[in-house]
């Protein structure tokens, strides 16, 4: 059926019917899927409908309400350590790494080996060596995991996997994090371990992706099978309708037309770990866009900037109807009006377990009560109007952010410091781990922001975004601005030759 | 941007995001929140039918009598547990030094200079504490262990650990002996706080700025929040709390010891932990505490009544912790469905 997948043999992994719910909701509905050795099956499907899930009782991690998942003829039954005894391994969306541990301890964390009882580190280092190896990437194995980069990390987490020798691989989101030339890397070593035999189902919210590696490619929404078809038969547009339900628009993403002002965010030989002298100015209406590898330092000026990490040197003012102020601690910088959308939206961004109400209420706590008492009404009204602003779905600000998808959560974020109207908005990838649909929103939202007289800068890996938003592009690598670059100039490939220049992976 | 390409959009991501946030409701969640105190009115009513003198007005003002400095503490102490550092071991020598302030001072110069001091002296604690934890990131176990000694240390230097007596029918002595019916003027005060207090952490921006840190650090600083002065604030509010208690404690005997709160830190936080609010910080209520020391009060009184020592009443304390620990990571688990 596809060039690798060859069909003398059966599949090695197989889900007949698969049903799960949680609690009344159904998850995962009426799902069968199979994957041959050597081929990359991609699942694809908007957030909530049902991939995780789906993978998750493939790996035995989630025990399924109804249907069978048989791996080499194996039915599966015991969970996810006999799971991984058949050869199932999962790399998990969700970094789970141990910080303070090393790259070798990682790779074997659960599975050490151990002489009399005691850990055997060569033994252990030999296994951690082959496993990456095996991928192609050359890390030193006594370095502590919290000492890496994200793209690194990811990395060592498929090295973990593929220590197990795994049949299938299943990889939920590897790409979400990682640069184009990370993303690069990492696909072809895809294509490596599935050219030796390797089984591999890929999650992705990226289709080009999808269609560079992929054999076939299974499409959920809404919990369904909404089907499955070879890659080469299909195209791009078709499984994005797929996905979606519905067509999508094509000016969904074209640039507006900006007409900045007067310069609102100034910064000065700004010096800090990681950030190396850099200017920078954002006028009225302007969205000021930061390309570059992970790691290139871009989160780190951006934080050094408002004020949430301490600076070495350097001199940030932001000016507002003709009164400029110095920003000298984030306090300062949140006060002056600007607004934060941090990178970990989980940890920095939102507090899971508080209402809706209670995560817009924080910044704007003072406008909203009165001699320190909270004015519960107007917080409600308040909140109320912002989730309806954002396109919060359902609207409910009673309900728990944690409760929500990526994509609702991060508008969340966005309606705390909306309401403000701040006259800087500072957003550090604003749109990651979220589904289409959202994007396609919190694109919508950062463009009226702009178009209503805010500073923006954005912070962005996905270089279609930072094409569609910026009116100029300022391409960070070792914590310096190699170049800027105008909208009209502006091209994957001319923000790519700036931010890259040195090998990838291999510390 | 066109009007139409923004509808279009709005139309296309209500089909993506059809996915519901899922509910928490049920019995089963009910019963693990408030179960315990189920318990309490079980307890109190097997209590009146069956066991002899329970039911009596002298009994009513007994444990009241018992239940209140403990209590004041705990209800000032659930600011710092909310706020996700764990506890405030020095309370055992705030309330000692108050104590002995108010009858030592007292005695001396008057309670309004007394006062005075023990105001002071419980600022002092609410900022070392405070500062320690919340501006140079100390764990706060670790650092009111230290004041703890420091406080005991000094307060057996000053007083050089004898026994301080109020004068018999002093002002002391009278609040102390004070009652309207059953009910101690202490009790009062205690029922007063409590609701001052509850009304600080559920409608002011410092008890919900409390709230969210015990829930997320790092969101809230990133909220724009101070969030150091924050926890001096629920340190404050403790030693405050303590300073009370150990005034009504000193009242009730018309005596102070430097020892006088033993066991204080300990017995509070399981009360708050009974209550039902999260040693992990960001859950949890005032009110719900006042239930937990009534409840750690009455079971104390029934067991004493029915004959059991001592021994018997920490067993039963270890007991009830374990319960609602137990009810605490169900609720949890049945929220998450």
């Amino acid at each position: 059926m596809t060039p690798s997948a060859s069909s003398s043999t059966g599949p090695v992994i197989e889900a007949h019917s698969i049903v799960k719910k949680f609690g009344g909701a159904i998850a995962v509905d009426d799902v069968s899927i199979e994957v041959y050795p050597g081929e990359i099956h991609a699942v694809v499907g908007e957030n909530g409908a049902g991939k995780s899930t789906l993978m998750r009782v493939l790996a035995g991690v989630h025990q399924q309400d109804s249907g069978s998942v048989i791996v080499d003829g194996v039915k599966l039954e015991g969970g996810a350590k006999e799971s991984i005894d058949l050869g199932v391994s999962l790399v998990h969306q969700e970094l789970s790494l141990v910080p303070e541990m090393t790259v070798a301890e990682n790779i074997l964390l659960g599975s050490a080996p151990t002489t009399l009882g005691f850990t055997n580190f060569s033994e252990m280092k030999n296994i951690a060596r082959s496993a990456l190896e095996e991928i192609g990437v050359s890390v030193d194995l006594d370095e502590r995991i919290s000492r890496l980069s994200v793209a690194l990390r990811q990395f060592v987490e498929i090295a973990r996997a593929v220590a197990r020798k795994p049949k299938v691989l299943i990889l939920d989101e590897p790409t979400a994090t990682l640069t184009p030339a990370e993303t690069d890397y990492l696909l072809e070593m895809l294509q490596r371990l599935a050219g030796r035999g390797m089984a591999i189902v890929y999650i992705s919210h990226r289709i080009p992706e999808v269609f560079r590696i992929c054999h076939n490619v299974t499409i959920l929404r809404d919990g369904k099978r909404v089907s499955v078809t070879a890659v080469a038969e299909s195209t791009p547009e078709g499984v994005v309708d797929q996905m979606v339900g519905r067509e999508l628009k094509k000016d969904l993403g074209s640039h507006r037309d900006a007409t900045p002002s007067d310069v609102v965010l100034k910064a000065e030989g700004i010096r800090a770990p990681s950030v190396d002298d850099v200017d920078l100015e954002v006028r009225a209406g302007e969205i000021v866009g930061l390309g570059g590898l992970v790691g290139a330092g871009r989160t780190e000026i951006v934080r050094a900037i408002i004020g949430a990490d301490a600076r070495k040197s350097g001199r940030v003012t932001i000016t507002v109807d003709g009164k400029t102020r110095i920003i000298s601690s984030y306090q300062s910088a949140i006060r002056a009006g600007v607004g934060y959308i941090p990178e970990e939206r989980r940890v920095d961004g939102l507090a899971l377990t508080m209402t809706v109400a209670e995560n817009i209420n924080l910044p704007n706590r003072k406008e909203l009560s009165t001699a320190g008492f909270q004015q519960t009404k107007k917080i409600r009204t308040f909140a109320q109007r912002l989730a309806e602003q954002v396109g919060l779905r359902p609207p409910e600000i009673k309900r728990e952010a944690g409760q929500y998808s990526g994509g609702n959560q991060q508008k969340i974020v966005i309606a705390k410091w909306l309401g403000r109207r701040p006259a800087v908005m500072v957003l550090d990838e604003p749109t990651r781990g979220v589904d289409v649909g959202a994007k396609a929103e919190i694109h919508r939202l950062i463009k009226e922001l702009a178009d209503q007289g805010t500073a923006v800068l954005i912070v962005s890996s996905d270089l279609p975004e930072l094409l569609e938003l910026s009116d100029t592009i300022h391409v960070v690598r070792d914590g310096k601005i190699q170049g800027s670059i105008g909208h009209q100039d502006a091209t994957e490939k001319a923000v790519m030759s700036l931010a890259s220049g040195e090998k990838l992976v291999g510390a | 941007m066109a009007k139409e390409s923004l509808t279009e959009q709005i139309a296309l991501t209500e089909v993506v995001a059809q996915e519901a946030p899922k509910k928490t409701s049920g019995v089963g969640l009910w019963l693990t929140q408030n179960g315990v105190f189920l318990f309490l009115v079980v307890l109190a009513v097997f209590a009146a039918f069956f066991v002899n003198g329970f039911g009596s007005l002298d009994n009513v003002t007994n444990i009241l009598n018992r239940a209140v400095p403990l209590g004041i503490v705990a209800v000032g102490m659930t600011f710092v547990v909310i706020s996700g550092n764990y506890l405030d071991l020095s309370v055992v020598a705030q309330v000692a030094t108050s104590g002995v302030i108010f009858l030592a001072v007292g005695s001396e110069y008057g309670l309004g200079v007394a006062a005075l001091a023990a105001t002071g002296a419980a600022i002092l604690y609410g900022l070392v504490n405070g500062l320690a934890v919340g501006l140079f990131k100390a764990n706060a176990v670790i650092v009111t262990l230290a004041t703890t000694y420091i406080g005991l240390g000094l307060l057996r230097y000053f007083s050089g650990g004898s026994i301080f007596f109020g004068p018999p029918d002093g002002p002391m002595d009278v609040f102390g002996s004070g009652k309207v019916g059953p009910v101690p003027y202490s009790a009062f005060v205690f029922l007063g706080l409590t609701l001052v207090l509850s009304l600080v952490l559920t409608r002011t921006n410092f008890g919900f700025l409390v709230k969210s840190f015990g829930v997320n650090e790092r969101a809230t600083r990133l909220g724009g929040v101070n969030t150091d002065m924050v926890i001096v604030g629920a340190f404050l509010v403790t030693a405050l709390a303590a300073m009370i208690a150990g005034f009504v404690f000193a009242a009730f005997s018309n005596t102070a010891v430097s020892t006088m709160a033993q066991g204080f830190d300990f017995k509070a936080l399981g009360a708050i932990i009974i209550g039902g609010t999260s040693v992990f910080g960001g859950r949890g209520s005032v009110l719900r505490t006042l239930l937990g020391v009534i409840f750690v009060s009455v079971l104390d009184n029934v067991l004493t009544l029915l004959g059991f020592t001592f021994g018997f009443q920490q067993l039963a304390l270890g007991v009830l912790i374990l319960l609602a620990v137990t009810l605490d990571v169900l609720s949890r688990k049945l929220g998450q469905q």
